[in-house]
């Protein structure tokens, strides 16, 4: 008999959810309408995530770029030496201390990589059937969530400027609460203008 | 000979054993930091495959970091 009350509960997650357009989320999905495997904290059972968004991949090419120069710098350092006629390996001592530095510095660089990455990972828009979440990963050490219900959001809007963004498709996704609630803004987010008719849409069923 | 300068080499490697080794402890720390952030926000969002993946480079991220530290103290 409780199995009653149960099942309305499913089928409207059903109706919530759209199959024809879902997706899995892999490491670098920026742009997931109904995705698959991805829940929230604070998601409750009957929830379902329509949205979930996060920069596009595009944007981490600065750090990428950087990433790549600072791990053939010290190869092309080594080349050079010779030119200068500074032979480093001379001494054993400078051969044991120069071991260290190159293994701290391929270290310090790995987790710059590993740190710019999880900060473009956990910058995370979701757009569920109830709400609307935002969670920043600013800092190593500093991390916050907010989140707003859809009845409470008033206006969606979106800016795409610049030859990259227009050639690549993506923008920066504003969404405006009432009242006191925070003001979302998302920046750099792939198919923006999809995005901001799927948030339309929610918030005018509700 | 002059015991003075070589008093003063042996002192000067030894000033940059211990800055190298407090260096490398520093950061040792700070990948610990970093594995209790990527912990934290696995929890916020759940990702299956993808926050294990996470959390086992950051794991290995300390034992390098530690790694480097005893190598460091053993080798310097």
């Amino acid at each position: 008999m409780p199995d009653i009350f149960l099942a309305p509960k499913q089928n409207e997650k059903r109706k919530m959810r759209d199959y024809a357009n879902e997706s899995h989320v892999n490491i670098f999905s920026s742009f997931c309408q109904n995705p698959i495997g991805v829940s929230f904290q604070t998601q409750k059972p009957h929830e379902v995530i329509i949205l979930f968004l996060r920069s596009h991949f595009a944007t981490n090419s600065s750090w990428i770029i950087f990433t790549v120069i600072l791990l053939t710098l010290p190869i092309i350092i080594n080349l050079l030496l010779p030119l200068f006629r500074i032979d480093f390996f001379s001494s054993p001592t400078v051969v044991r201390f120069t071991t260290i530095y190159v293994l701290f510095y391929y270290l310090m660089v790995s987790a710059y990589a590993f740190i710019s990455f999880l900060h473009w990972f956990y910058n995370v828009l979701i757009v569920s059937s109830e709400r609307i979440l935002d969670i920043d990963y600013s800092d190593i050490v500093v991390h916050n969530m907010a989140e707003a219900k859809l009845s409470h959001i008033e206006d969606v809007r979106y800016t795409q400027s610049g030859f990259i963004p227009s050639f690549v498709n993506y923008g920066n996704l504003f969404v405006q609460t009432a009242g006191t609630e925070e003001n979302f803004e998302v920046r750099s987010i792939p198919k923006p203008r999809e995005a901001t008719d799927i948030i339309t849409e929610l918030t005018e069923k509700k | 000979m002059d015991f003075n300068f070589f008093n003063s080499i042996f002192s000067a490697n030894l000033l940059i054993k211990i800055i190298t080794l407090i260096a490398i402890l520093f950061y040792a720390i700070f990948t610990f930091v970093v594995f209790t952030q990527v912990k934290v926000m696995t929890q916020i969002l759940h990702l299956p495959h993808i926050n294990g993946i996470l959390k086992i480079i950051s794991l290995m991220n300390i034992i390098l970091a530690i790694s480097l530290f005893v190598f460091a103290i053993v080798i310097l």
